[in-house]
């Protein structure tokens, strides 16, 4: 009668996940000026227009992110000098990194012919022009970008962002209302008010892992990064991201995202005060695709917080990390992440003929326009390709958005006042000619390379060890596991999979104690329950079994599993009306679980009998 | 009485003041001066209420003018009993009611004008929305430049101030002090792409 599947949980710090920068309407507008060529007046209406149109009216239009619109000759006048000076830092359009080969799709970089246009229209008196030569102002969808979604979820509670004070993130959780597993081919993230949200990502909480920070249900919760626990080997496999700007997009072709019933969204929002409260309400529009996902890109991320140890005035701090792929990839976008210290982003492939290429530099790092950058074409990288980050910080009053003054030593943290080094990258595996997910292939690589790097990380050989259970070698996964549990002997989840593990080699007496240990540091565990109560009642314990599965009936009482299992130890007990109410709720809840039927069709034959 | 004797001269001090008045109300019919929300000529720099007068000037699609607002009214409150503040505009096509909702959706406790022909930004010699100018009792320009240095350049900001110009010219000026540096670079939105 124990015919559930251990649950896993591998722990991922996860920071972002799909999103879209994407095609633009008014990118089809070249710009058509031809700067100091000859002695003709610069106008708005020839020269200017199509420059503004192209890089600036997608934000500067009302309702979204730009504080005022860039749409009309008056519009554009009214901060002309303004415009000159910004383009000329290259503070506006916001775009950080650098021209490389391997260009990014969308890439919003004006070129310095452009910039130079504004510095001689304001010069000559910024002139308007003749009205023939104004092109067709650029035309943006209004409301949802990619049509009427076929799921709309909007935050319960909205946020109240304060006046005043530093940057808040604040995140939101979507619980889907969906009862069976659905692929969604865009996720549009409509993130509020855009004028105060600088960027927000949808992550996929498979779990709830993310309920329990929420003081009242409903509410959301404050926190830079999130930590999420996922029950299987399910790795993330899209970039969610919005960014001001950002056009949404669909994923391509194959690529649809799966959504389970019960799974969580989750949006993680970067606000800025504005002077004044705002009410932050976003919402989230699903499209559903009409079938599964053929194709399965996966996230890859390279990191080394650990080395994270940043002495106040530092103004170069380097952190590198460089990992070796096992299989042939698709690069199709990545997204760079530090907090505040971050100077100077750099990331590399040596391919395997021995030439180097950038895979993105950026040369100033500012956290507020962190963004994920796709690719505009796909990058081939062979096996035994190294991908490498180099990050320097800057710890000192040099450096703007310090924020320590006077400067302190800075750990890696998820916390925006510590620092992160991490490097996510989405790839797309090779097909290859085994049975085996490549996914799989690429995730156990990364960490065994966690594991050789950072050999004192409870992380790395719990994930490691995951990772070894999910590939089906147990074995090898029992002696990381006690590697982690050597490193924090507490751990509830750790113990817990540690039980599963010797559970599945048939050492059911050495799980029951990793199980009550886990239980011990979350009483309210309730995977540890049903794992503890199915190893009793194969024990024939049958009345510990079911007060076991009893607790973990209470604690979720929506799993079908766990009213079947205690079901069948309530049979076992004799205790036959509630052994039935028990199977007759796991079918109320899934009328195909065939252990509760089967069972159910025993317990009413047997009754017969003995009547 | 000689009571009665005695207030001739003040007599003619209120008259000598009622000159005065009109001359200035002959010079706002002209259309140069700053106006109240009401439409009002005002001139907050008359001279007559005694006080420090702090003129800071915004612009309502100023993201950094907004982002100014809580900072302006605690500095505002904190020196109530000696300055006076006003908010000014200085944009042309900035109606009164476009002003009026700015003030009160900032939830602003201070007197706004606008100041369309840009006299008050000439007294103060003012280029940036948002930018302070302090004068001190007897009128005269002691300060002008930043609130404080959170912001650095455009969209770059610190996450807190670690210098307060306004603040601590208004202190200087309360002793009688000369505030240096008297001109400072504000960060935001040109006045001259206004004109």
């Amino acid at each position: 009668m124990t015919r559930r599947q251990g649950r896993r949980v591998v722990l991922a710090l996860a920071v972002v996940a799909a999103g879209a920068v994407g095609h633009f309407a008014a990118r089809a507008l070249a710009a058509s000026a031809q700067p100091g060529g000859g002695s003709a007046t610069v106008t708005f209406n020839r020269d200017i227009a199509p420059i503004v149109y192209r890089y600036c009216s997608r934000c500067h239009r009302p309702v979204e992110a730009g504080p005022f619109p860039l749409l009309t000759y008056s519009d554009v006048k009214s901060h002309a000098r303004q415009i000159t000076v910004i383009t000329r830092k290259k503070i506006m359009p916001p775009w950080l990194p650098e021209p490389q080969e391997w260009a990014f799709a969308d890439e919003l970089r004006l070129s310095d012919s452009e910039i130079a246009l504004f510095q001689k229209w304001v010069n000559q008196g910024a002139t308007e022009g003749q009205p023939s030569d104004l092109p067709p102002a650029p035309r943006f969808v209004e409301g949802w970008q990619l049509g009427r979604p076929d799921l709309v979820l909007t935050a319960e509670k909205p946020y109240i962002l304060p006046a005043s004070g530093t940057d808040m993130y604040w995140n939101f959780i979507f619980r889907l209302p969906i009862a069976e597993t659905k692929w969604a081919k865009a996720v549009e993230i409509r993130p509020g008010d855009k004028r105060y949200v600088h960027h927000a990502n949808v992550l996929i909480d498979r779990a709830h892992s993310s309920r329990r920070r929420e003081a009242v249900p409903g509410a959301g919760f404050a926190g830079m990064e999130i930590r999420m626990e996922s029950e299987f080997f399910e790795p993330d496999s899209h970039f969610l991201f919005w960014k001001p700007g950002t056009a949404s997009t669909w994923e391509p072709e194959g690529m649809a995202l799966r959504l389970d019933r019960g799974t969580d969204l989750i949006l993680n929002t970067h606000l800025q005060p504005s002077g004044k409260p705002e009410t932050i309400q976003p919402s989230l529009g699903i499209y559903f695709a009409d079938k599964p996902a053929t194709l399965h890109p996966m996230l890859l991320q390279i990191e080394n917080d650990a080395r994270l140890d940043i002495p106040p005035g530092e103004e170069n701090f380097l952190v590198t990390d460089e990992f070796t792929l096992p299989i042939d990839v698709s690069l199709l976008g990545m997204y760079p992440h530090t907090h505040y210290l971050g100077k100077d982003v750099l990331a590399l492939a040596k391919l395997p003929d021995g030439t180097t290429k950038t895979l993105i530099h950026i040369p100033h790092w500012d956290v507020n326009w962190q963004a994920v950058y796709r690719y505009g074409q796909p990058v081939p990288l062979p096996k035994g390709t190294v991908i490498s980050m180099h990050y320097t910080y800057d710890n000192s009053d040099k450096n703007l958005a310090n924020p320590n003054h006077p400067p302190k030593r800075v750990l890696g943290g998820n916390r925006s006042s510590d620092e992160m080094a991490h490097l996510w990258l989405q790839v797309l595996p090779s097909a290859n000619s085994g049975t085996e997910d490549p996914r799989m292939v690429l995730q156990e690589a990364l960490a065994r390379h966690n594991v050789d790097k950072n050999p004192g990380d409870f992380e790395a050989h719990y994930n490691l060890a995951a990772m070894l259970e999910a590939r089906g070698r147990v074995e090898e996964a029992i002696p990381q596991y006690e590697l982690a549990l050597r490193l924090r002997p507490e751990d509830p989840v750790a113990n817990n999979a540690m039980g599963e593990a010797l559970h599945a080699t048939g050492r059911a007496d050495e799980a029951v104690q990793f199980f009550q240990r886990a239980l011990k540091a979350r009483p309210e565990y309730f995977d540890a329950h049903y794992n503890l109560g199915i190893v009793l009642a194969q024990k024939e314990d049958f009345a510990d079994a079911a007060e076991q599965l009893r607790a973990a009936v209470d604690l979720n009482p929506q799993d079908a599993n766990a009213h079947a299992n205690l079901g069948g130890a309530l049979a076992e007990l004799g205790q036959k009306a509630e052994a039935r109410a028990q199977f007759e709720r796991a079918l109320q809840i899934d009328p195909q679980h065939a252990l509760a039927r089967e069972n159910l069709e025993l317990l009413l034959r047997s009754g017969m009998e003995r009547q | 009485m000689g009571a009665f004797l005695a207030q001739l001269p003040s007599r003619q001090f209120l008259r000598a003041l009622l000159l005065s008045g009109m001359a200035l109300l002959g010079s706002i019919s002209a259309g140069q001066n700053a106006t109240q929300l009401d439409g009002t000529a005002f001139n907050p720099l008359s001279g007559t209420s005694g006080k420090v007068v702090v003129l800071v000037f915004l612009r309502t699609d100023c993201p950094v003018s907004n982002r100014y607002a809580p900072t302006l009214q605690r500095i505002s409150a904190e020196f109530q009993q000696q300055a006076q503040f006003y908010l000014v505009f200085p944009n042309k096509s900035e109606s009164a009611q476009t002003i009026k909702n700015y003030v009160h959706s900032f939830s602003y406790k201070l007197a706004a004008l606008r100041d369309a022909e840009h006299s008050l930004v000439k007294q103060a010699h003012a280029q940036i929305t948002p930018e302070a100018a302090v004068f001190d009792k007897q009128g005269k320009l002691a300060y002008h430049g930043r609130i404080d240095n959170l912001y650095e350049d455009f969209t770059r900001a610190r996450t807190a101030p670690t210098t307060h110009e306004l603040e601590d010219a208004i202190q200087a000026v309360l002793k009688d002090k000369p505030f240096a540096p008297a001109e400072t670079t504000a960060v935001g939105c040109y006045i001259s792409d206004i004109e």
